[in-house]
């Protein structure tokens, strides 16, 4: 998968570059509007993630101008500024996501995905992970083709886990991804660990393997071969 | 009073006192005039009777006072001694049959030199009395000033209502200005020095106005934009960091480095919000349905309160709309209900009342250790040590000040109970 990066903070760029082609995206990088401009006009993306607030221009242009060339460029929006304008521009102009600064890079990954789903695989909106099968569409998930009843935040969390294989999740960013804002307010994530429990007994009664696994008390990874 | 109204007073003021000046005026003039053509006439008479006594012609007359002036008012006496000839003219209090009291007269003496003899001779008289020039006077400058009067109550009118529309077009554009629409004030050109005066300073003075605001609007959107920033990158770091190979201590660390770091970004998201809130950006009201807001709201919690084995028992009215910017509402709601969940207990229970007069949340929780009066202010928390950032009831009271609601607070062991009054 090609990714475009505009974003003019080195550092904050060096983060998102290092973490997805770790994961074996392509990725290209802008710093400024014009330089962005370029990048949109001469080559051909599947996902663009771009600032608001970039040097020469605004991000939004920047989101236009795609919009008009590529249609099928994928789009996330990355913002400090929570400001609700923002947002529902951003989103009006046809942006796909939009994801508000500080975030977690397994959630923008998990977002890049999603996204990556809606605009390129639309035939195809299954998640096949071994055994497992994720329709992204009906929201229904097989082990090994017979159907387990999740809860919505356990449906979400399975797809957080599959976009996020073999990565140490915190329960934080768990909480986060899974309640948004609200976490912040709860006095412990515990909580989270009742999730997984849930999660996993539901699974292995399933039939499936036992994917999830406890990392020293701190979080949770999914590993993606078999155990 | 109006600046109209004030106009005329003064005006009609200052008539008045230069209606009274000139009315004394007027009275002399007029009587100076009258006297001087009856002493033209005096003389004329005196002149003819001293004519027909030099060509010794007699004529009739009937003196009927003791002075010796007859009916016309003249007298005419040979003197015995020489007086060189001579006129003089004054007044005199004569009868006044007529009004029957002594009235002021012309007189007019002349000494002639007659055929070698001297005369004397005088008539006196009156024209017009006194006391009818002066209530002609009067009466004429009383017209006036009543013509004035209602002219210049007319022309008040009529006048002040074209001439001080563009005062008035800028005292409405003043009233209906809101600084969050960027707008300054556009005044119209006038033709009237003042008002363009006015209509300069308001302009000016809105511009600054604006101005002011937007950078202070700038600065705390920036300020949020600059710390997030950097916060991101070290979480971002961070993450990187955790994909690598530690010990368990080493990620003890760096999840708590990160929930740190979490913490600060949310509180200046949450005091960039107080701000704009105070800053009274959000003021696009419009009807908002409370009853599906608590209702979804509670529906999208419901799998959390269960994990956290808090019950809820709801009692909403259907269709509850309350006029507010649809944003707040949102957060208003949020914050109500994250606080009835955080300061909550193990199977504790949160009690939703929705009416169309008050939303009435209602959760169980250790008792106050602070007094209720500190629950709205910023930073003030049960527990110093809590993971909360405190400023979530701050938040509450922002909303309900700008929206005109009522908050308050009551502990009815073991429930605390928080109401908002539409």
């Amino acid at each position: 998968m090609k990714i475009l990066l505009v974003e003019d903070n080195p550092d904050l760029a060096q983060n998102i570059l290092t973490y997805l082609e770790r994961e074996g995206y392509i990725c290209e990088t802008a710093a400024d509007y014009d330089a962005g401009f370029d990048k949109v006009m001469s080559y051909t993306y599947d996902i663009a993630l771009i600032d608001i607030m970039i040097p020469n221009g605004n991000g939004l242009q920047l989101l236009q101008e795609l919009r008009s060339v590529n249609p099928k460029t994928g789009s996330i929006i990355i913002s400090a500024r929570n400001a609700l304008d923002d947002k529902v521009k951003g989103l009006e102009l046809g942006a796909d996501d939009y994801l508000t600064k500080p975030f977690h890079l397994s959630e923008l990954h998990a977002r890049i995905k999603a996204v990556n789903r809606r605009k390129h695989l639309d035939g195809d909106e299954i998640i096949r992970v071994n055994e497992f099968k994720l329709n992204t569409s009906t929201r229904e998930v097989t082990v090994n083709d017979e159907p387990v009843e999740l809860t919505p935040k356990e449906y979400d969390l399975l797809v957080y886990f599959t976009a996020n294989k073999n990565r140490v999740l915190s329960k934080q960013t768990i909480a986060e991804h899974l309640w948004g804002d609200y976490v912040d307010q709860l006095n412990n994530v515990d909580f989270v660990y009742q999730h997984i429990k849930n999660l996993r007994k539901k699974l292995i009664n399933a039939g499936a393997a036992d994917y999830i696994e406890t990392v020293y008390g701190i979080g949770y990874k999914f590993k993606a071969s078999r155990p | 009073m109006k600046l109209i109204n004030r106009f005329i007073l003064i005006y009609l003021l200052v008539t008045a006192v230069v209606l009274a000046a000139g009315g004394v005026i007027s009275y002399y003039i007029i009587k100076d005039e009258v006297n001087f053509e009856l002493r033209m006439r005096f003389m004329d008479r005196i002149n003819r009777a001293g004519d027909l006594l030099e060509h010794s012609r007699r004529f009739a007359r009937r003196v009927n006072d003791h002075n010796g002036y007859d009916e016309h008012g003249m007298v005419i006496r040979k003197l015995d001694h020489h007086v060189p000839p001579h006129v003089v003219s004054g007044d005199t209090m004569a009868w006044h049959e007529g009004l029957q009291r002594m009235e002021a007269n012309v007189k007019v003496a002349a000494y002639k030199q007659i055929n070698g003899d001297t005369y004397y001779i005088a008539a006196y008289g009156v024209l017009v009395e006194s006391d009818d020039i002066r209530e002609a006077v009067i009466k004429t400058l009383l017209w006036i000033l009543g013509l004035q009067i209602v002219g210049a109550i007319g022309v008040g009118m009529v006048v002040s209502g074209r001439l001080f529309k563009p005062f008035r077009s800028t005292l409405k554009r003043i009233r209906s200005f809101k600084l969050q629409h960027s707008e300054p004030i556009r005044a119209d050109e006038t033709s009237v020095k003042e008002f363009d005066e006015l209509n300069r300073f308001v302009e000016d003075m809105t511009s600054k106005a604006i101005a002011d605001y937007r950078n202070l609007k700038e600065f705390a959107e920036n300020a949020s934009h600059e710390l997030q920033t950097p916060l991101s990158i070290a979480r971002g770091k961070l993450e990187l960091l955790m994909e690598t190979d530690l010990d368990p201590e080493q990620y003890q660390y760096l999840e708590s480095t990160d929930r740190a770091l979490s913490k600060l970004s949310k509180l200046s998201e949450s005091l960039g919000l107080i701000t704009k809130i105070e800053n009274h950006e959000f003021d696009q009201s419009e009807k908002v349905n409370l009853s599906h807001l608590v209702q979804d709201s509670l529906k999208a919690f419901e799998e959390l309160l269960a994990l956290n084995s808090i019950t809820v028992e709801a009692d909403l009215k259907e269709d509850v709309e309350v006029n507010m910017p649809p944003v707040l509402a949102d957060i208003l709601w949020t914050n109500l209900f994250q606080n009835a969940i955080k300061h909550n207990v193990t199977d504790g229970r949160i009690k939703v009342e929705l009416g169309e007069e008050a939303l009435v949340i209602s959760n169980t929780g250790k008792a106050l250790k602070q007094p209720p009066e500190q629950l709205f202010e910023r930073f003030r928390k049960g527990e110093q040590n809590s993971a909360s950032i405190g400023l979530g009831l701050s938040i509450v009271k922002r909303i309900a000040d700008q929206c005109g609601f009522k908050l308050s607070y009551q502990y009815n062991a073991p429930l605390h109970i928080l109401s908002v009054r539409f």
